[in-house]
């Protein structure tokens, strides 16, 4: 059992895709496989920040009420990139000094938190695929990518290009892959993806450059 | 100023190497400045067109400044974000105008252009497009290339051609907070640009189209319609990549220009041209080259007038040296020369000065030695012939008449040869000084003639006068004269002659007077006065000597001889050589008609030379022939006083290889009484030789009988005056006696001559002379007739006198 669990780099990670992996554990109680994929974009570099995500053949998983933070630190947004499912709501905590205007015209999410500093009284609530851009109207240079999938089973590469999605159900699914550096006007890469209780890692190539 | 002269050469030069110099100057002054001028518009040029890239730039930076803020407006983003089309164009033209951009776009991430606006004065109509198929292909084509630029770049800027209009245009990126959009101004590059790069640089600047590689239109510009037309025309097409033109010619104006290429599609191009007019680059300097120019027509004046001053300081002495030099050339030494300077040409004038002194004292020296007699210091020939012509002058124009003495010393030549020249210049100066005394001081001077010739011309006189002074100068030459303790007489011959009595003009009357004065000579005569007669015998002995001289070259002389008969047997002993002389013209011709002649010229001595050395030859060949004859040849006077006569003779005898003893000497008693000194010595050393001698014409001198007795010789020939006349006067036959006697009694043998028949023979016999010669034995023969004539005698005496012949024969 140990060795199936994912080991998340990053503690925010953790928090996010623990109470789903629990309660994906709980719920079937059936085998379970998780897959390690490993990105590297066109030229054979291993990729950070790239989404990989799987989606079941048949069709969208409901959406989950799940929380993300992205917070602004030293007028950037981290993380830079956040993958969550459908449904979840991101609270965007200003931990400068200076006040910050987040923003994104994505047709995912658009959304404005007018200037701000501390906690927005809200968190904003992403309840659609897609990806959203979020920028601040003050700091042109800040930049966070929000990529909203309709599974749970998500992952992020990290410095290595290496994401390791959770444990699911053996099956039948859709690996995509997705990274801010993707072209504007290209689709989401995708592939298929046979999950059994033997699963060897995955190799997604980036057809662009993303380094 | 003459071409050549001195000072026009020195003036040209200094003004041809004046201009020389400043033209060469000009010339280079000129290219020079053209070369920087061209130089300086090309580098001007060049600078220029940075700067119309730097406008730009400017520019594009302006509208790329413009855009971007554009780019930041969050309610654009927004409005982009929400593809609210409506607020997004009235943003874009809103904006478009706010910062002049005629075309302002939105363009999607596809470089699909999704929201337009013209905003430009001319064209309201595309306010508000939305839709890209009013939009043409060029604009589109435009934008997507530039956004391909941006893409790599974020911004860009460039130019580019739209409806066939030359635009900037600008792109930047519409982020939120990545690029969503993108938004690209334009505006279009015309008259702003001109007139902002006219006012920046003062250059002509030009924008010009041209479509499909074709002709150049004018589209805005700085120059006026007509000359960007023009410029337009001189453009090469737009394929050629030419960016610099160095000359082109519009409205009377050089300009350079350069070309810079602002945008091009395939359809059309457009270009810059910035010109620069060289001709007011060079402007300034045109100034400065026609000041230079002013200079220079200026200094070739000053040098000019400079350079002929001091050419004339130079020639101006010259010209008058060389004026000096020619009244010298023409013998006028009196002129002086104004040179007062220090320089060479002082120094030339003071050395021609010196000159001019000594070339006029060496002519005062050369005229005295051309006219005054070196010795006597009397006028000489050419002086008094100066002098005569011009008393001639003088008389014919006062009708009086002039007369000239010429005088000639007798026995000059003697003295001269017997004393020595010093003693005859000596005695010369004597005589010399006895005329001018004779003449009176004051009077008219002697002049010398040459040799002992004086002459004397008296001016304005009458014959009686000159006569008279002939006779006193005659008189005071009687007066003997001492030299060194020896005392000379002298004599003299005078002539007479005068105008216009006798010559017309003064070569006339000195060879009349010569005449005279030779005839008075010969005549002994003291003085003569010229008369035609004397001209015409002086006329023929002057042929006569001549005829003489050739006819001794022509061989016309022929030697004929006389026998001598020895009285007491009858026998042919000697013969008497004489000289016959066959004249081509005149035959026959008697030894008394030149003999006389040939001894007062002297020509006697050649005559003499001839005749001994034709008896040599003659005794040479009788000596051959068994006939020993004596043969007498006659000496005279001037033959005894030749010294080199003994020489001579024997010389003569050598050569025909006979004896001296076959020959007699035969000299007159005059001719040894003459100058009785020499003659022994010349006589005692032909004795010597060996030869006889022989007293000839014995009888009809002076001679003295110490005399007589002192002479070497061994015959005396009785003259034949008194032979001829013994038979009847007893006086001769009394003086033919005695003479035999007088010779015998000396020792002598005595022939007599002039034996003209028998009677005289036989009493000659009777008398006890020696030998007979005359017309009764024989007249004077060829030579060459002589032995024929020797047989006959003998032959005629073997029958005529046997006895005496056997009687010789005895003995």
């Amino acid at each position: 059992m140990c060795n199936s669990l994912v080991k998340f780099s990053s503690p925010v990670m953790m928090t996010i895709l623990m109470p789903v992996l629990i309660i994906a554990m709980l719920a079937s109680g059936t085998a379970y496989a998780g897959a390690v994929v490993q990105v590297t974009d066109s030229s054979g570099q291993p990729v950070q920040d790239a989404v990989v995500y799987a989606e079941l053949a048949s069709g969208p998983q409901l959406a989950k009420t799940a929380n993300a933070e992205i917070q602004q630190k030293d007028k950037k947004f981290m993380p830079f990139v956040t993958v969550v499912q459908t449904g979840t709501s991101v609270s965007f905590p200003n931990n400068d000094t200076v006040r910050h205007h987040a923003y994104s015209f994505s047709p995912a999410k658009p959304f404005e938190l007018k200037l701000y500093s501390g906690k927005p009284a809200a968190p904003i609530i992403f309840d659609k695929a897609g990806t959203v851009v979020v920028g601040c109207n003050i700091h042109d240079q800040m930049v966070a990518y929000i990529h909203i999938v309709d599974t749970p089973y998500f992952a992020k590469t990290d410095a290595a290009g290496t994401a390791r999605l959770p444990n699911m159900p053996a099956g039948k699914y859709v690996l995509k892959t997705w990274h801010p550096k993707q072209p504007t006007t290209a689709s989401v890469q995708e592939q298929g993806l046979q999950m059994d209780n033997n699963n060897p890692g995955l190799t997604v190539k980036l057809n662009y450059k993303a380094i | 100023m003459r071409l050549h002269s001195l000072e026009s050469r020195v003036v040209t030069l200094f003004i041809g190497l004046l201009l020389t110099v400043q033209l060469a100057a000009y010339f280079a002054i000129g290219n020079a400045i053209d070369r920087n001028a061209r130089n300086a518009v090309e580098d001007s040029l060049k600078i220029n067109e940075k700067i119309l890239l730097r406008l730009l730039d400017q520019n594009a930076q302006k509208l790329i400044q413009g855009a971007i803020v554009l780019a930041k407006e969050y309610a654009f983003r927004e409005a982009i974000g929400t593809h609210d089309t409506e607020t997004i164009v009235s943003t874009l033209s809103n904006h478009g105008n706010r910062i002049g951009s005629d075309l302002t776009m939105l363009v999607d991430l596809d470089r699909k252009i999704t929201a337009f606006s013209n905003t430009s004065k001319n064209s309201r109509t595309g306010n508000g497009g939305g839709a890209n198929n009013e939009l043409s292909s060029s604009l589109q084509q435009s934008v997507a290339t530039l956004i391909r630029t941006a893409e790599k770049t974020g911004s860009a800027a460039s130019t580019a051609i739209v409806d066939g209009k030359p635009y900037q245009m600008v792109v930047v990126p519409i982020e939120a907070p990545v690029t969503i959009s993108w938004v690209v101004m334009a505006i279009p590059i015309g008259k702003a640009l001109v007139t902002d790069m006219h006012e920046l640089s003062r250059m002509q600047i030009s924008l010009l189209t041209s479509e499909k590689q074709g002709r150049w239109t004018a589209n805005v510009s700085s120059l006026s319609d007509e000359n960007a037309s023009r410029l337009a025309q001189q453009l090469p097409s737009s394929e050629k990549q030419v960016n610099y033109l160095p000359a082109l010619q519009i409205d009377d104006n050089q300009y350079s220009a350069r070309i810079l290429k602002l945008a091009q599609n395939e359809e059309f191009s457009t270009i810059a041209v910035l010109q620069l007019s060289i001709s007011q680059a060079v402007a300034p300097y045109k100034e400065l080259q026609r000041n230079i120019l002013i200079l220079t027509v200026f200094g070739a004046i000053v040098a000019s007038i400079i350079s002929a001053i001091t050419a004339r300081r130079i020639t101006g002495p010259v010209r008058q040296l060389a004026e000096t030099a020619r009244s010298l050339g023409a013998g006028d030494y009196t002129a002086t020369i104004n040179v007062k300077q220090k320089d060479e040409i002082g120094d030339l004038a003071r050395t021609f000065m010196t000159m001019r002194d000594g070339i006029a004292q060496r002519e005062k020296e050369i005229s005295r030695l051309a006219y005054w007699d070196t010795l006597t210091n009397l006028p000489n020939r050419a002086l008094f012939t100066d002098m005569l012509e011009e008393a001639i002058a003088s008389a014919r124009s006062h009708e009086k008449s002039c007369y000239v003495l010429m005088m000639d010393l007798d026995r000059f030549k003697h003295v001269n040869d017997v004393m020595g020249h010093r003693f005859g210049d000596i005695l010369l100066n004597q005589v010399a000084i006895r005329l001018s005394a004779e003449l009176g001081p004051g009077g008219t001077k002697p002049a010398r003639l040459g040799g002992d010739e004086f002459a004397i011309l008296l001016p304005n006189s009458t014959k009686e006068n000159a006569q008279d002074l002939a006779n006193r100068i005659l008189r005071s030459l009687e007066k003997p004269i001492s030299i060194e303790d020896q005392t000379v007489d002298l004599g003299a011959g005078i002539g007479i002659a005068g105008f216009p009595e006798h010559a017309s003009e003064a070569q006339g009357l000195l060879s009349r007077v010569e005449v005279a004065m030779y005839a008075a000579k010969l005549g002994n005569s003291g003085a003569i006065i010229y008369s035609p007669d004397i001209d015409k015998s002086s006329q023929q002995s002057l042929s006569l000597l001549s005829e003489l001289r050739a006819a001794l070259e022509q061989q016309a002389f022929r030697l004929y001889v006389q026998p001598k008969v020895g009285l007491d047997h009858g026998q042919v002993v000697a013969v008497e050589a004489l000289v016959r002389w066959i004249h081509p013209e005149r035959g026959f011709i008697f030894p008394d008609q030149f003999i006389p002649f040939a001894e007062q010229t002297g020509f006697i001595r050649q005559l003499t030379h001839w005749v001994m050395n034709e008896a040599a030859r003659v005794c040479h060949v009788w000596k051959e022939q068994g006939i020993h004859l004596k043969i007498s040849v006659n000496i005279s006077t001037r033959d005894l006083l030749d010294q080199d006569l003994p020489g001579k003779f024997a010389q003569i005898l050598h050569t025909n290889d006979v004896e001296p003893a076959s020959f007699c000497l035969e000299i007159t008693e005059s001719a040894i009484m003459d100058d009785p000194v020499r003659a022994f010595q010349t006589l005692d050393r032909l004795h010597a030789m060996g030869l006889e001698l022989s007293i000839d014409d014995f009888g009809t001198g002076y001679s003295s009988l110490a005399y007589l007795k002192r002479l070497p010789v061994h015959e005396l020939k009785i003259d034949k005056s008194f032979v001829l006349k013994m038979e009847e006067d007893i006086d001769d036959t009394k003086i033919v006696k005695s003479t035999i006697d007088l010779g015998h009694n000396m020792g002598l043998r005595v022939v007599a001559e002039g034996v003209e028949n028998l009677a005289v023979m036989n009493l000659l016999r009777e008398m006890g002379c020696d030998q007979a010669q005359g017309y009764y034995i024989s007249k004077p023969m060829p030579s060459a007739d002589l032995p024929a004539w020797l047989d006959k005698w003998q032959e005629q005496q073997a029958q005529a006198q046997p006895a005496t012949q056997s009687q010789a024969q005895q003995s």
